[in-house]
């Protein structure tokens, strides 16, 4: 929260007025903002608190006719839907890890060296992104039944790194080149070898760059679906994104079941996202992304 | 591009550590100029090799497999039936729906990532703002980006409903209509629908690439402006928008490949309208393969590589006209 | 510097990876792997569908157990919605990594491909001589059972009495102009009252169309000649667009599908629609509907009113060294306290003859009774021709196109294709 703000500079006369509603225009614009990303979700919270029945009743009532109290409780006691959750949170946080870890060596290097191929290997990670894995499954089932790693979490971590790894590699890149080459070199007079000075300096300043990349691959990671679909035989290594298709099937509807777990599910995300928000903001540093 | 290179503050360039050992021998061996500019191969290898490893190995063998399988002849239970040569890519291209498909991914794809730029604009300009509660309502934009996109889809069904619906419910209430809309049945109507949930999931990360690139604009800049007598809106269109180009450029091409690959929203939103209708390329190779009469994966195969030229050009042109590779 | 040894780690793990693809592409131009023919199987895989959350899973993690026990073989078991299952069936036949059990609503497709076990060969006399004849009929293909019936279900004519009362019908009607004029009354009660729920969305317009037709002597196939466009099927099609011309559908009825005209049922809002037993189901547990179920009206007045039957198929791959095992999990499924257990969990109806007996029993499924006498001569679609794997599709996603278009034009375009034009 202590960022200097950048309000562009309002005409003088126009001023003070403003001052002295800013504080309270901001905080209401603020709220409006906040609803109107939220306003689905709070369908979906309403949606959670009333029988099935009730949230596909003609004609709509916006809030439940009947409350029903006991779903985020059955949600939570539900055996099936914890493995999920755990399967969730492993996969993903493994998958960020793997996609930091890979990342970031790739993304320095050809933000600050020359050498033959690295055009080429720029495009191939763009190009990597415009599969949609949609059309790639099959091949992807038949890569980790090759090497005997279907119904194992190495073969989704690894699969959602690789199509995630490119949108890591291209923000990092942008803020390492944004950084000016003399504070590498000092740190090279100083003595650092390039991986010292990527770990000690680069790292600390591209710091929003890396936070971005987490957000959004732990978030890609998170919502998953098509390849642990196929992936993943056992019930309780689904990830939720596949498991809670079991609410609503086409013979037997649990809405508000699903979007209870829904919600849940929402919840691990937002949570890291707001540890990791302020670095979002990069406190002394100041990376573009390029 | 190099002209919106930020400048640095002083405490990050004294933040250079002071006697540190090199974690290696190689690089000391080299010459300074080497150090700062060029590598050989083999060196590259080295740094990019993970990278490498996880993209021929995951992305780029499946690739290869989706070639051979568009080269191939395919019963309806997915079993081989031997060498097709083109003729899936015949196929595809002799759909008599292959037009309406295309049509409607141009109008999804322009119309979602042009909506999603202009609001997300707006949005990281007001979220880079200093005021109370500024925090909360960050987190509460990143909601539509950490749901499913599955589950975000089948809520919007429900939202959208003619008879139990939530939003013709408010509509009929506040008077705005006086019958329902047929929001996912209506054909005038479907698409609209589907482009307003697209933009709304799009948004938030849109928005924080936007937000992080607004950040790497210094505060003096702005300062010079104002001594320069800019008006507020002056200063953003001369000073913001160029300085925000890059974040803009990067933000667009990311969102214009995954709009054009996103399936969930249009699959789910248009699950009760009848043939190709409403549905973009991705839909429509999923169809080919599951859900119409061909149920033929060879011919989604040879869709899916049609996709992957298809964004693969797009996204071609869009750097080309915006000449995204100024500097290198 | 735990940073960078996590790094190292991290890079040698994917080093490790990395050989392992290599050594997987070397394999794969290799060939296929397949183990030698001698070997018996221990362990077999079933990919099941899921019929509901809380039975379908339960179930065959209970089945799995007993198969254990008693078998001494293992069944994996993997759970998937109907959504997803023909994507997970495909990529599996695709990389000749079929389960040994798969549990779908088509099989004829494959068993033309040459990868199923016929009754013969993995079904016990006692087990194939208890199956309903109706549905021996619609798992042969080229006179050998390969589509064994894991359960059915039966379609009849869901009312709503309250509706009924109100608007002064005194019975179910029988014939198509009584079906109508029923369903004028209601809708003229007005407040969003619908008579009659027309779901011809994609997700099983061939199932709705099927009781109308069968109801006016139409079919899809008869005497082994394709009949999607027979004068009684068009005027089938006629009379549902009249119905929606008419307004007494709900809105859109040819971009609805089953699901949503079932929920309109429940809130109230329709007067008829066509259900079946997991409906029922719902709506007792709701208790807010007063209902009936009656047979399908016809279009002719006397006739037999026909039931229309769907069943759903477990069969078995051909892959080396599976045969006993698959035959000791029919052999347990067939069971009495197995499939009877599963399908009652389910709240659909019994696919063998023992089956229809233990319901008909059974006093707490009382309400099934009108169900279980029709059930013997129930009507199905031809789930044995391999060629209607397709033409359901085809029909799915062009029937409901009537509705706003000509119904001569869209039958006989899918007449075409049935003819594999």
């Amino acid at each position: 929260m202590s960022v200097v703000t950048k309000a562009p500079v309002r005409p003088r006369d126009a001023t003070v007025g403003w001052r002295t509603l800013r504080p309270y225009v901001m905080p209401v614009l603020g709220l409006l903002v906040a609803f109107a990303f939220l306003w689905p979700y709070l369908v979906m919270l309403l949606n959670a608190f009333r029988p099935s029945a009730d949230v596909v009743q003609t004609p709509a009532s916006i809030l439940p006719r009947e409350w029903k109290w006991t779903t985020f409780a059955e949600v939570l006691g539900d055996e099936r839907f914890l493995a999920w959750l755990r399967t969730s949170v492993v996969v993903a946080l493994a998958s960020t890890a793997v996609v930091v870890v890979v990342a970031i060596p790739a993304a320095y290097f050809t933000a600050r060296v020359r050498f033959p191929g690295r055009v080429a290997f720029l495009f191939l990670v763009l190009v990597t992104q415009m599969f949609s894995p949609t059309s790639l499954v099959v091949g992807i089932y038949r890569e980790f039944f090759t090497l005997n790693l279907v119904n194992t979490y190495m073969a989704i971590i690894l699969t959602n790194a690789a199509f995630n790894l490119a949108f890591a590699i291209w923000i990092l890149h942008g803020f390492f080149s944004s950084i000016p080459k003399e504070i590498e070199e000092a740190a090279e007079l100083d003595g650092c070898g390039r991986l010292a000075t990527l770990l000690r300096i680069m790292l600390s300043l591209a710091r929003p760059g890396l936070v971005t990349a987490t957000i959004f691959t732990f978030i890609a990671a998170w919502n998953e679906y098509v390849v642990a679909l196929t992936l993943m035989l056992d019930d309780d290594r689904k990830p939720l994104t596949v498991g809670i298709n079991s609410y609503v099937t086409g013979y037997e509807q649990n809405w508000d079941q699903l979007f209870g777990a829904s919600i849940v599910a929402i919840v691990p995300v937002v949570v890291l996202f707001a540890l990791i928000e302020k670095h979002l903001v990069g406190g002394l540093t100041s990376g573009a992304v390029k | 591009m190099s002209s919106a290179r930020p400048m640095v503050s002083g405490a990050a360039a004294t933040a250079a550590p002071d006697t540190a050992p090199p974690s290696d021998s190689k690089p000391r061996r080299r010459r300074a100029r080497a150090r700062r500019g060029r590598e050989p191969l083999h060196v590259a290898l080295l740094w990019l090799g993970p990278a490498l490893a996880l993209i021929l190995g995951v992305v780029v063998w499946p690739v290869v497999e989706l070639v051979r399988a568009s080269l191939s002849r395919y019963s309806i239970t997915g079993l081989r039936r031997g060498d097709a040569g083109l003729e899936n890519f015949r196929q595809v291209l002799a759909n008599d729906a292959l037009d309406t498909v295309l049509v409607n991914t141009l109008v999804w794809v322009v119309a979602v990532v042009a909506l999603t730029m202009l609001v997300s604009l707006g949005v990281a300009q007001f979220l880079n703002k200093d005021f109370r509660g500024r925090r909360l309502v960050r987190w509460a934009v990143i909601v539509p980006w950490a749901a499913s996109l599955v589950i975000t889809a089948r809520l919007f069904t429900l939202i959208y409903s003619y008879y139990y619906g939530v939003l013709n419910a408010l509509l009929l209430k506040i008077g705005l209509i006086d019958t329902p809309i047929d929001f996912l049945g209506s054909d005038a109507w479907v698409m609209p629908s589907m482009v307003a949930v697209g933009v709304f999931v799009s948004i938030p990360f849109t928005a924080y690439v936007l937000v992080a690139g607004l950040n790497a604009i210094p505060g003096d800049v702005y300062e010079a402006a104002r001594l320069d007598g800019a008006s507020p809106w002056q200063a953003w269109r001369l000073v913001t928008l160029p300085l925000l180009r890059p974040a803009i450029m990067v933000a667009t091409v990311l969102n214009m490949i995954y709009v054009f690959n996103s399936f969930p929203i249009i699959y789910t939103l248009n699950e009760s309208n009848p043939g190709f209708g409403h549905d973009t390329t991705i839909t429509f190779m999923y169809k080919l393969a599951f859900k119409s009469a061909e149920k033929d994966v060879g011919q989604s195969a040879a869709a899916g590589l049609f996709n992957v030229c298809i964004i693969l050009i797009a996204v071609l042109a869009y750097l080309r006209i915006t000449r995204w590779r100024k500097e290198s | 510097m735990r940073v960078i040894s996590s790094w190292t780690a991290g890079a040698a793990r994917l080093g490790v990876f990395a050989a392992a693809v290599t050594l997987g592409l070397a394999a794969c131009s290799g060939g296929t792997g397949a183990g030698s023919s001698s070997e018996k199987a221990t362990k077999i895989k079933l990919v099941a569908a899921e019929y509901s959350k809380d039975h379908t899973k339960a179930f065959w993690d209970q089945f799995a157990k007993t198969y254990h026990d008693k078998t001494g073989y293992t069944l994996d078991v993997q759970i998937v919605s109907w959504d997803d299952i023909d994507q997970q069936s495909s990529t599996m036949v695709q990389n000749n990594n079929p389960p040994d059990i798969l549990n779908l609503n088509a099989y004829a497709s494959y068993a033309k491909d040459g990868l199923l076990y016929n009754a013969d060969e993995v079904l016990s006399d006692s087990v194939k001589s208890d199956l309903l004849d109706t549905f021996v009929k619609s798992g042969t293909y080229d006179g050998k059972l390969y589509g064994m019936p894991d359960l059915s279900s039966a379609r009849a004519m869901f009312y709503n009495k309250t509706l009924f009362k109100s608007a002064g019908i005194a019975a179910p009607p029988k014939t198509w102009a009584e079906f109508e004029d029923a369903a004028s009354k209601i809708k003229a009660l007005g407040g969003g009252a619908i008579g009659y729920g027309l779901p011809l969305g994609p997700e099983e317009a061939q199932g709705e169309f099927s009781i109308w037709t069968f109801n006016n002597g139409g079919d899809w196939k008869k005497d082994g000649a394709w009949t999607v466009n027979s004068p009684e099927n068009i005027a089938t099609l006629t009379f549902l667009k009249g119905l929606a011309g008419k307004g007494l559908t709900q809105n859109n009825p040819g971009k609805t599908n089953r699901q949503d005209v079932f929920d309109l049922f429940a809130s109230g809002k329709v007067g008829m629609v066509v259900g079946f037993s997991p409906l029922a189901a719902t709506l007792d547990e709701a208790k807010k509907v007063d209902y009936g179920v009656a047979p399908m009206p016809t279009s002719q007045a006397g006739s037999e009113p026909k039931t229309f039957g769907v069943t759903d198929y477990l069969m078995a791959f051909k892959k080396d060294g599976n045969r006993e095992a698959v035959k000791a999990f029919y052999d347990l499924y067939y069971q009495k306290d197995q499939v009877n257990t599963f399908i009652k969990a389910e709240g659909f109806l019994p696919v063998t003859k023992s089956g229809v007996e233990a319901f008909r029993a059974d006093p707490a499924l009382s309400s099934l009774g009108t169900y279980l006498d029709t059930l013997p001569n129930a009507q199905l679609t031809p789930t044995d021709d391999p060629a209607w794997d397709r033409v359901k599709l085809a029909v799915q996603q062009n029937l409901g196109t009537a509705i706003t278009g000509d119904p001569k034009t869209v039958l006989d375009k899918l007449q075409a294709q049935a003819e594999g034009k």
